[in-house]
């Protein structure tokens, strides 16, 4: 709006005219009005008010605006991004399974698809009615004007352009005198204050942008160099601990390291553990062929044994200890080429083994079985090699070695 | 013909823009609002509360204490980043503690702001113009509270970032099938077009308030903001476009982010907390309790600012009628929830709701039922809809009741599962307490500097509607 | 503007000699059509009875929305229906013929039949863990209760709302549009109550074994939008016949339109919670109700459901010109009425089997239930005014302007 006007042809002003003013105190007035300039055939004019009037838009001829497309396809745009985003990264570039859901699951996308399609839509239609309105507008002719000011309280205006084709100073005037308004004045151009931005502001803008862009440029820089020093860490984050790991140093000790051995000579609390048969099921250096005497044996100890076993034992050598448990099935379901049955523990040879023996293979283990000392404690590990040892019995047993009482159940 | 400049028109008036004989530390806003014409009188009641050198003594106390919660979140925030979540009452199996509590609280307010805003708009009731700038800033302030949480809770509040799909060197993105991830976008669209709304709803007021300037940094700050709005019909037509535009945007986007927000509970297994209709009855839940905010808000505003003219007791009583059938829509969701799990014959489902009603939480649970079904009821009855009073008190009740509904929601069904062997009681600790009454605090002060600094009415909405605006 | 207040005094407002013959003419095709469908049916006795529960939800579904618009207009006290709401008055005033027309789906069940619902069966119940805990609610006697309660409620409703308006049209005054608001709050809650529990009965107990709470939500949805859509193509028909050609106007129509628009949104926003909630959890007990809707031919239908119901809908009704065009908006008025008992058939159908036996039975079922209950609708239009007369707001709706 601020080209410079044309000046008319029949009288010559002093100042350029921008247009001619009128002002009007309701809304029924500026509605006759502009249907009377509407009708004069002008096309370079507005009207202004403090509230959108209603039935302005018909009275101006103000055609629909365009917004409304611009929003639909940001919308969908922000719809398909949404989609394509969640689908390329979730299916493409990082597949993980997240607790059984499909790579591309499409429930799962829409509530974001959704949110963005609002949010891009919302913000072209912000930003377009902005550049649409021709905002940010700074400055303005009418902003000398003091009447004016009421237009954002209680007044309403017609301004007729002087650079409309039929403009013409005193027809306008007569045709704007004719729907009786409160005040008509000649608005005229601004020259005196300056066009362009002040040049400091034009410089500070400058300015800004390029150390705006510094970051960024250091970003990048950052990502295709290489350096020698440790990044800047500047929230700890507990990556660093007062605590020492293994094969670190520590110079607290001669020799520097921080794992320790245990002192030469100690035995730490309860660890001396020196009864050979309970701890070791040995007795004299060879395996112990009776239970050590903590060992109760009853029926109580034989029950604890039994379900422990079924705890500890069974995955491997099942419940009837014969070496079909659910890992064996596994494997063979797997066809793990290498896998070595667990034992049979009814074979004879296991029958005769010692009760020490056995002790020894569950705590330390054997051949692929791991040590379960860790896992079971002393205790019920006898309790566990007196339940084999009755397991062992019932694999080669006979009908007469069943009490009568339970004979019935076997048929 | 006026030459340029002069202040006097042809006929002899002065305008009235100019204010000559006010003294400088008048109560303005105790007089009669000034003008000769309605549109004049609106446009005083309402910028003269942003342009009073002084306002209401009222205003100052309101901020002291606000400020001193407002200071009391700063100390809670500091020790929470320097300590770690272990200063809140969060442990197993309670781990969502008053952290989610209060977000889904204060998210749940900010919906009556859109609400009023851009639903009402829709059904075109005029009545939405007296109410809907304050509703608005309400549901940013609530929203910048609900924000905190998330972004304190999740133990390293440093790195917030990492819920956004930068490009990083661990070469991970967000997991977008996550409903926590789903309301990182869905609150924060929200909070956004929340903002953009209420801003561009303001543009006009704020070029009112920058002509009736008589300070050359009050014209400044107030002409930035108005970006050069000059009230011209063609500007309008587009701004009345894009605001059916965002209106129509906005109601969608509010029945989502609250549904999304139900999500959070509702995709997992939990009973109690996986229902269909958690998404519906989350939605109206969150209406109730913003109307009930917003009329604890506005009831006292109107008051000391002097804005009874604008705000009228008619507005108010439609809003406790709001009040009232969302309430009754929540009543409707809790008898559904408990008739199907009965239904579903599942004893974990049954076993809930037996549980909230007659466990370790009952306190909680009465609380919850007595503030959100009994109490409202009074509502039914004309007397008590245009008592201020009582209307104050049963708005806060409400909030209360919802913000029980959603402890229960999350400290029930957390604290007694599937496991009894996993079974525990979450107590809140000092800190929980401190945060919470923190926000309130940042609320607080956001809208009273708000109602200080801002128009607190859309003034030239309420010019619209005007019946002096209508005419053909 | 003036257009509309001006000239609706020269329009007729009663529609008596059209409203008589097409009465007849649609009860006989609904006589005609329902004889059919069970000369046809009756071989497969099951199939029949499933056909014929779809057309009645589907008839429900268009009483009840026109009841809840009703309602609703007079809860909020809205001034731009009111000369829409005579015709939706008496759309909502046909629950004796719903009633009636219940017995079809209730009679057999009266009689001991369970092809419909497992639980009618004693003896299926005592052997079922789970139908037995039901039993309590899933059993005769309390459905029968339970349903004398909803159709005599609605009975009583459709009834009230439509003889309080008509007798304002000669007492005219503000008492009776007073009493009605007044009214209607606390029948709105029943109303709510009423078609969750009828919704859940005849439908949601189909398989005992499922259950969801948003279930009567869903079923609203649908209601509401058979209810929108019946309303804009009975507006449209008494038009055609001369009647109530300026009152009734494009601004009306685009309201109307409106709430169709966001109604398609509202039914896939619930639609989607529902299902996007069971398959996140992805808990058997309830994922097998949407195994069988994904399974063999319903696969099609559903993906169907999705892009007719809501997708073409959405973007067909989101246009102002649409809305606003008489033509465009009766297109859309039909394809929703159409797709949403394609929507009841996928609800009420799929037992596990994959076989999607849509047939003739099932067209003449909803073709007869649903003439019938134009017929009787036709036959009440008789001898009362197209528009409220007496109502205070008239002069409001008559000049309403949209945005």
């Amino acid at each position: 709006m601020s080209e410079s006007a044309e000046t008319p042809a029949v009288v010559k002003e002093p100042e350029q005219l921008h247009g001619l003013l009128a002002e009007y105190t309701t809304p029924e007035e500026l509605l006759q009005a502009a249907r009377r300039v509407k009708d004069a055939g002008y096309s370079r004019w507005d009207t202004f008010s403090p509230f959108p009037v209603h039935g302005i838009d018909p009275a101006m001829g103000i055609k629909r605006t365009v917004l409304p497309w611009i929003v639909l396809v940001a919308g969908l745009t922000g719809g398909s991004l949404a989609l394509f985003f969640q689908w390329w990264t979730s299916s493409v570039d990082y597949r993980w399974i997240v607790s059984g859901k499909p790579f591309w699951s499409i429930p799962a996308n829409i509530p974001i698809t959704f949110e963005l399609t609002v949010l891009f839509a919302a913000l072209s239609c912000f930003v377009s009615m902005l550049v649409l309105n021709k905002l940010p507008l700074p400055s303005h002719p009418l902003d000398r004007y003091k009447r004016f000011a009421r237009v954002t309280n209680d007044r309403f205006f017609v301004l007729i352009q002087a650079s409309d084709p039929r403009f013409d100073r005193r027809e306008t005037a007569k045709l704007l005198d004719a729907t009786n308004p409160r005040a008509v004045e000649a608005v005229m151009e601004d020259t005196a204050s300056s066009a362009t931005l002040p040049r400091g502001v034009i410089y500070g803008l400058v300015m800004l942008a390029s150390a705006a862009t510094v970051p960024f440029a250091l970003a990048m820089l950052a990502r295709v160099s290489t350096s020698e020093r440790p990044r800047v860490h500047i929230v700890p984050d507990m990556d660093w601990q007062e605590k020492f790991k293994a094969q670190r140093e520590n110079h607290f000790f001669e020799d520097k390291r921080a794992m320790r051995l245990d002192v030469a000579g100690t035995v730490a609390q309860g660890e001396l553990r020196d009864d050979d048969h309970f701890y070791r099921g040995k007795v004299g250096g060879a395996f112990a062929k009776t239970f050590p005497a903590q060992v109760d044996i009853s029926m109580q100890t034989m029950e604890r044994g039994r379900e422990r076993f079924g705890v500890y034992c069974t995955p491997c050598h099942g419940v009837d200890g014969g070496g079909q448990g659910m890992v064996h099935q596994r494997a063979r379901a797997l066809l793990q080429g290498t896998w070595v049955p667990p034992t049979d523990l009814h074979q004879e040879n296991l029958a005769y083994k010692s009760v020490g023996e056995l002790f020894d293979s569950m705590s330390r283990g054997i051949r692929n079985m791991p040590p379960y000392a860790r896992q079971i404690d002393t205790a019920d590990r006898w309790a566990i090699v007196l339940y084999l040892r009755a397991l062992q019995r019932s694999g080669a047993a006979k009908l007469e070695d069943v009490p009568e009482s339970e004979r019935g159940g076997l048929k | 013909m006026a030459a340029v400049g002069d202040l006097k028109d042809w006929q002899g008036e002065t305008p009235s823009n100019e204010r000559t004989d006010e003294p400088k530390d008048a109560r303005i806003w105790q007089r009669e609002p000034r003008g000769d014409n309605p549109f004049a009188q609106i446009t005083d009641a309402v910028v003269r509360i942003v342009e009073t050198p002084k306002p209401p003594r009222a205003w100052y106390i309101a901020l002291a204490i606000s400020l001193s919660w407002l200071g009391l979140f700063g100390m809670s925030v500091g020790l929470l980043v320097w300590n770690g979540i272990g200063i809140w009452g969060n442990m197993n199996p309670v781990g969502w503690g008053w952290d989610i509590v209060n977000f889904v609280f204060w998210v749940g307010i900010g919906h009556a702001g859109t609400l009023i805003s851009a639903i009402l708009f829709l059904l075109r009731q005029n009545w939405r113009t007296a109410i809907n700038r304050a509703a608005e800033a309400m549901t940013i302030f609530a929203v910048i509270c609900a924000l905190m949480f998330p972004a304190l809770h999740i133990g390293r509040p440093w790195l917030p970032y990492w819920m956004l799909p930068i490009p990083n060197q661990m070469q991970m993105w967000p997991q977008f099938r996550s409903p926590l991830d789903w309301d990182v976008f869905a609150v924060g669209t929200y909070f956004t077009v929340s903002l953009t709304f209420w801003f561009m709803g303001l543009i006009p007021d704020f070029a009112t308030i920058r002509d009736r300037a008589d300070t050359t940094l009050r014209r400044l700050v107030y002409g930035v903001l108005a970006m050069g709005w000059r009230g011209s019909s063609r500007q309008w037509h587009r701004y009345e476009r894009a605001y059916l535009i965002l209106a129509a945007l906005s109601t969608p986007l509010v029945l989502s982010v609250h549904s999304v927000v139900s999500f959070d509970f509702a995709t997992s297994q939990l009973p109690g907390w996986h229902t269909t209709i958690f998404p519906p009855y989350f939605v109206a839940g969150a209406i109730f309790s913003g109307f009930a905010m917003v009329m604890t808000l506005l009831i006292p505003a109107r008051e000391f600012f002097g804005l009874k003219s604008i705000i009228e007791m008619r507005h108010l009583e439609l809003m406790t009628k709001v009040i009232l059938a969302t309430g009754t829509m929540v009543g409707y969701a809790y008898a559904m929830e408990f008739f199907i799990a009965w239904y579903s014959a599942s004893s974990y489902e049954q076993f809930t709701f037996i549980n909230r009603a007659f466990g370790p939480y009952a306190w909680a649970y009465w609380a919850m039922v007595s503030c959100n079904v009994i109490f409202p009821q009074l509502f039914w009855f004309r007397k008590v809809r245009t008592n201020l009073g009582a209307m104050m008190v049963i708005c806060v009740l409400v909030n209360v009741g919802m913000w029980f509904e959603r402890f229960v929601i999350i400290a029930t069904s957390l604290a007694r599962d599937f496991l009894p062997g996993a079974w525990g009681y979450f107590v809140p600790t000092l800190f929980d307490f401190t945060t919470f009454l923190g926000t309130f605090g940042l609320f607080f002060t956001l809208f009273l500097l708000f109602c200080r600094y801002l128009p607190m009415v859309a003034v030239a909405e309420v010019k619209a509607i005007h019946p002096a605006a209508h005419g053909h | 503007m003036s257009h509309g207040s001006d000239n609706h005094h020269e329009d007729k407002i009663t529609i008596d000699g059209e409203a008589s013959s097409t009465s007849q003419r649609a009860l006989v095709l609904g006589v005609l059509a329902l004889v059919g469908a069970v000369a046809l049916g009756f071989g497969d006795l099951a199939k029949l009875q499933r056909a014929y529960l779809t057309a009645f939800m589907y008839v429900l579904s268009v009483a009840l929305g026109a009841l809840w618009f009703v309602a609703i207009q007079h809860l909020t006290n809205a001034k731009w229906s009111v000369v829409v709401r005579r015709v939706a008055e008496i759309l909502a005033n046909n629950m004796v013929l719903v009633g009636v027309l219940s017995l079809g789906v209730v009679g057999p069940m009266l009689a001991g039949s369970s092809d419909l619902y497992p639980w009618v069966d004693h003896a299926r119940v005592e052997g079922d863990h789970i139908l037995h805990h039901k039993a309590a609610y899933l059993n005769m006697s309390f459905f029968t209760v339970r349903w004398l309660i909803y159709f005599g409620f609605w009975i009583w409703l459709g009834r009230r709302f439509f003889t309080m308006s008509v007798r304002q049209d000669k007492d005219g005054g503000d008492e009776i549009s007073s009493a009605l608001q007044r009214m209607s709050a606390p029948a709105m809650i029943a109303f709510a109550l009423t078609l969750t529990f009828c919704a859940i009965d005849l439908v949601m107990s189909l398989d005992p074994t499922w259950f969801s709470t948003m279930f009567g939500v869903y079923y609203f949805a649908g209601c509401v939008l058979a209810g929108y859509s019946s309303l804009a193509l009975a507006l449209m028909w008494v038009q055609n016949n001369g009647r109530l050609t300026a009152t009734v106007n494009q601004e009306h129509y685009h309201d109307i339109g409106k709430m169709m628009f966001a109604f398609t949104i509202f039914w896939a926003y619930i639609g989607f919670s529902q299902f996007m909630l069971i398959w996140y959890a992805d808990i058997p007990e309830e994922t097998h109700w949407y195994h069988w809707r994904f399974e063999g031919g319903w696969k099609a239908v559903s993906a169907l459901l999705l892009g007719a119901h809501f997708v073409a809908p959405f973007f067909g009704l989101m246009s102002r010109h649409v809305k606003r065009n008489k033509r465009g908006l009766a297109f859309w008025a039909v394809w929703i009425l159409a797709i949403h008992y394609l929507d009841l058939f996928w609800l009420i159908y799929p037992n596990g089997d994959g076989a999607v036996p849509l047939g003739l039975v099932d067209i003449l079922c909803v073709v007869g239930l649903m003439s019938l209950f134009v017929g009787v609708s036709a036959r009440r239009a008789r001898g009362v005014n197209l528009i409220p007369t007496g109502d205070p707001r008239l002069a409001d709706s008559l000049a309403f302007e949209n945005i």
